[in-house]
């Protein structure tokens, strides 16, 4: 028999849901908010050693000699790893795109300023890094490249040699006949955009203790994962090693937000534990590390953009040119994030024709990794200035402009021109209630006022699709393969009936432990406490790959109500057969099974859980005794890529529109944000609370990325932004109280309805700042281009406008 | 092997009495020798606070404080806050209004906090915010943080409690 997944919260097992849907009090808390959570640094192991890793402090030059025997002869230091190591005992890293991973450490030549060169393992922290001070390297700088234009050029001075070019990737992508409908526009805008180089900087750095057994020869890692999968599985490739060799076992951990990163310290210490034959080495990242090479750095991208629109103020073609400095190799995987905007390339909108021009570079920058959001957030933000761009010189206003081009409501499921099918949604809906909510006529007025007393007041507003439920076949074009990504969960049910899930990874923050238990109570009729939820490491847990790609709640939601469905199933034969009738007859309802309208014939799970478990005398003959089941969640209709890169990926398409009343200080360049107000549409709200905190922390990064951060390089590789003193993340202080409404369009395709929300409104946030901003600076006659809108940056946009007048 | 100091410090009501290098910092100290790993470093350069624990009652960065300057100190760290009989009205605030997601920056958080409603039981949104301006969170955006910390003073206010335990 088919597993029933039920798509409503009606179709539960119970009359009436006390969990799912409200914003319960999470089952993390306890443990974090009493500082007894185990965070990966908190562990110490019989016989540990502590990494250090010494780093290039130069951004390209070959590796002349390294000598360490000084550093060997300290106290307390155990041994001391090169690229002599690496080479011997490991293959280059994986890579999107394909070829352009490096050893863990250089054999030839270092990349980046921040590359590790060598390691050390010792007694302590402390001594590790007096020895790093030991070691001897002697460099010859080569020419540098930061400027990934001039990077492609001839004669650029190449990252890695091997490769020929620095151009990692080059493909027009055509979807429709883009060409036609730019010649029949009635008019074409076009504009360049920069958004520089920001990144995902979780509170926690990467951590991990690693061992690697030379006579086993087989690998156990604890660390903080966000995909102990993944990582088993590229430590698997990287090492030669059977993929049944290799255990991860994630720790909670402190954020990560897509930028853990970890791989090369992973590495590195792996190599260390070896040579040391096989002790456990603790390495972690210091916050320095993580800013200048680790997990860090994320979208440094050069935008052109044209639109095609028609007199009625209809857009009808988009053409995105873009190059991606990806930095000095493929290990971050940052180029999926250029793959990803063909998810919702078109965002909202009817467009019926795109061109994708899309060049990947190299340069003697960190390698770029994932971020939150995965690369749209940056494409949305250069669509949506694109979208006022149009509406202003049409006359018309940028609400009106995007109503006028919304997807509507009955065309769904809707497929957009490159490829991927939208599931559901109200896009009018979501528009309206936040053009009410923010009093949007009044707010206009209020703008006019202020203007007239020579205020610098800007009114933003910016629509975008938050692509749910990540599938690999979306990253293809970039040399990632693969179509689905089954998540698994193995539900459990004692003797006493209180259950235990395990699932395969580990906490992070967005409170998937808590669904988990709001799921399996609500099924089974129980309380919360009746639930508890642990982890398993890669060596046991049922195929699974945590949370990303907006894709867990759903997935893992999919997965607990398909094993609870099995349970559900057995237990209806051990009843039916107590009961002498067909197990059809047998209904499970508010935890308790039985014949529906006989009050004698009924028991509660508990109850028949005890005589699956207590009293095999009982059961009928041919029944599974086990209250317990695995089930394994993947997304139904995924398609492979076609030859234009077009697949049917990402289930689910949130919705939001987001609207901001800013102020620019023409003396200091300063924005405030006098008013925020947002209205998404992710399908059933499983815990609303939580949704709610991934949104408004999901604003935190988005006013981070349009405000403030930014990773500064110098001409000659040197990170200038090593420190949160100049990276500037968000403070109390600098995020607002959004004013927040719902729609609520459930997906038709998934379990209970939900959308993917996890890493909701930084695809928005950016976008409608900075059409706020360059609502403000309409008067003066300027634009702002760049993101972050840094206070520089904006104070010598007003003052170069202001000269010209 | 670098000379070491004798520091005797207090502990969340617990004597130490430890032999350290002059250098190591003291939250190092707190995670190492004493165990208490409930205080977490999250950038060790003084900007993130989330290793903020109170010397004296006084709110510190143990990442940029040695421990040899702590001794004769009474110290209180996240440990110190919860009793065997529950948590901490502060905690129990964050724990009803999702004042946490990752909870890595927390305890940074409640101690900041302690020190805060002890000297005044009733601040201001800009009072609490001008103090928390010295405690980063990558997650939760903040709002209910604010919340929280409302929650945690009408808390404190009905159980009669100015932020104790723990100040010297």
């Amino acid at each position: 028999m088919a597993v029933k997944i039920p798509n409503h919260i009606d179709e539960l097992p119970t009359s009436s849901p006390r969990f799912i849907g409200r914003g319960v009090e999470r089952v993390e808390d306890i443990g974090l908010i009493t500082g007894r959570t185990e965070f990966i640094d908190n562990i110490s192991m019989t016989g540990m050693l502590h990494c250090a890793i010494l780093r290039s402090p130069i951004a390209h030059a070959k590796i002349e000699s390294i000598d360490v025997s000084a550093a060997l002869e300290l106290p307390g230091v155990v041994a001391v790893v090169t690229g002599e190591d690496a080479a011997k005992w490991s293959h280059p890293a994986a890579s999107s795109p394909e070829g352009w991973g490096t050893y863990c450490l250089p054999t030839d030549k270092v990349r980046f300023v921040g590359e590790p060169v060598a390691a050390v393992a010792a007694t302590s922290r402390y001594i590790a890094e007096d020895a790093l001070e030991l070691i001897e390297i002697e460099y010859e700088p080569l020419a540098v490249v930061m400027d990934p234009v001039a990077a492609m050029a001839d004669d650029s001075p190449l990252v890695i040699e091997e490769r020929g070019s620095n151009v990692m990737l080059q493909r027009v992508f055509n979807w429709g006949d883009t060409d036609a409908a730019f010649a029949a526009a009635d008019h074409v805008f076009s504009e360049k955009f920069r958004w520089n180089r920001l990144g995902a900087n979780p509170m926690e750095t990467y951590g991990c203790i690693s061992e690697w057994d030379p006579n086993e020869l087989n690998i156990t890692v604890r660390g903080s994962f966000q995909s102990p999968s993944h990582m088993a599985l590229g430590r698997a490739m990287t090492f030669g090693l059977p993929s049944n060799k290799v255990r991860m076992i994630a720790q909670p951990h402190g954020g990560s937000f897509g930028g853990k990163g970890g791989v090369r310290g992973t590495d590195i210490s792996l190599l260390l534990s070896r040579k040391t034959g096989g002790r456990p080495i603790k390495w972690i990242e210091d916050r320095m590390e993580y800013l200048t090479a680790g997990g860090s750095q994320a979208w440094d991208r050069r935008y052109e953009l044209s639109i095609a629109v028609s007199d009625a103020g209809i857009v009808t073609g988009l053409k995105v040119k873009l190059v991606d400095d990806l930095g000095a190799n493929g290990e971050g995987f940052g180029a999926i994030s250029a793959a990803k905007p063909l998810a919702a390339f078109t965002g909202p909108y009817t467009i019926g024709a795109a061109r994708y021009d899309l060049s990947l570079v190299a340069t003697n920058k960190a390698p770029a990794s994932p971020y939150r959001g995965m690369g749209p957030p940056p494409h949305n933000f250069a669509l949506e200035q694109m979208m006022d761009i149009a509406a202003r010189n049409l006359g018309i206003d940028p609400a009106e402009f995007r109503r006028r081009n919304f997807i509507p409501k009955d065309a769904f499921p809707y497929t957009i021109p490159s490829g991927n099918e939208y599931d559901s949604g109200d896009y009018q809906a979501v528009l309206d209630k936040a053009l009410a909510l923010s009093e949007y006529t009044k707010l206009r007025e209020e703008q006019e006022r202020l203007r007239e007393q020579g205020r610098m007041i800007g009114i933003g507003i910016a629509s975008a699709i938050e692509p749910g439920v990540f599938d690999w076949n979306a990253y293809a074009i970039v040399g990632v393969q693969g179509t689905g990504v089954p998540e698994g969960a193995t539900v459990s049910i004692d003797i006493l009936g209180k259950v235990m899930v395990r699932v395969g990874f580990a906490l992070e923050g967005q409170g998937q432990y808590t669904l988990v238990t709001q799921l399996v109570a609500d099924y089974f009729g129980l309380e919360m406490d009746d639930v508890n939820v642990t982890m398993l490491d890669t060596a046991s847990a049922p195929p699974a790959f945590g949370p990303g790609g907006s894709r867990l709640g759903v997935a893992i939601t999919g997965a607990v109500l398909g094993a609870c469905d099995r349970i559900r199933e057995k237990m209806c034969k051990v009843v039916a057969g107590l009961m002498q009738t067909e197990p059809e007859n047998i209904q499970l309802m508010d935890g308790v099974f039985g014949i529906p309208g006989v009050p004698e014939a009924q028991m509660p799970m508990a109850q028949v859980a005890g005589t699956m478990l207590g009293a095999s005398h009982l059961l009928p003959p041919d029944v599974d005794p086990r209250p317990e089941a695995t089930h394994v969640w993947t997304a139904a209709g995924r398609t492979p890529v076609d030859e234009e890169g077009r697949a049917k990926s990402y289930l689910t398409a949130a919705h939001a529109v987001h609207i901001v009343l800013l102020e620019i200080d023409p003396e200091t360049g300063m924005v405030e944000i006098l008013k925020y107000v947002l209205v998404d549409d992710c399908g059933t709200r499983l815990n609303p609370a939580t949704v709610e905190g991934q949104t408004q922390g999901s604003v935190a990064q988005g006013i981070g990325a349009a405000l403030l951060e930014e990773y500064v390089y110098d001409e000659d590789g040197q990170l200038l932004t090593s420190t949160y003193m100049d990276y500037l993340l968000p403070t109390i202080s600098d995020v607002p109280a959004p004013l927040m409404g719902e729609v609520v369009t459930p997906s038709p395709f998934t379990p209970l309805g939900a959308k993917g929300c996890g890493e909701g409104a930084i695809h928005t946030t950016p976008a409608a700042v900075m059409c706020a901003i360059n609502d403000a600076l309409l008067p003066l006659g300027t634009r702002a281009d760049e993101v972050p809108a840094a206070p520089n940056r904006l104070w010598k946009l007003i003052r170069a406008a202001s000269e010209k007048s | 092997m670098a000379t070491k100091h004798t520091v005797r410090i207090k502990v969340n009501g617990v004597n130490h009495e430890s032999e350290v290098e002059a250098r190591t910092t003291l939250v190092d100290f707190l995670r190492g020798p004493l165990a208490l790993t409930g205080t977490h470093v999250g950038c060790e350069h003084g900007v993130c606070g989330a290793c903020t624990v109170l010397v004296d009652g006084r709110t510190a960065r143990s990442c940029l404080m040695l421990a040899v300057q702590a001794d004769g100190a009474e110290i209180t760290t996240v440990e110190g806050l919860a009793t065997p009989d529950g948590l901490h009205p502060i905690q129990q605030a964050f724990v009803e209004e999702h004042g946490l997601q990752c909870g890595f920056c927390t305890p940074g958080f409640l101690m900041s906090l302690v020190e805060l409603l002890h000297e005044n039981p009733d601040p201001s949104d800009d009072e609490i915010k001008d103090v928390l301006g010295g405690q980063i969170c990558r997650c939760t955006g903040y709002q209910s943080i604010l919340k929280s910390v409302h929650s945690a003073i009408a808390k404190l206010r009905t159980a009669g409690l100015a932020a104790q335990p723990p100040l010297a």
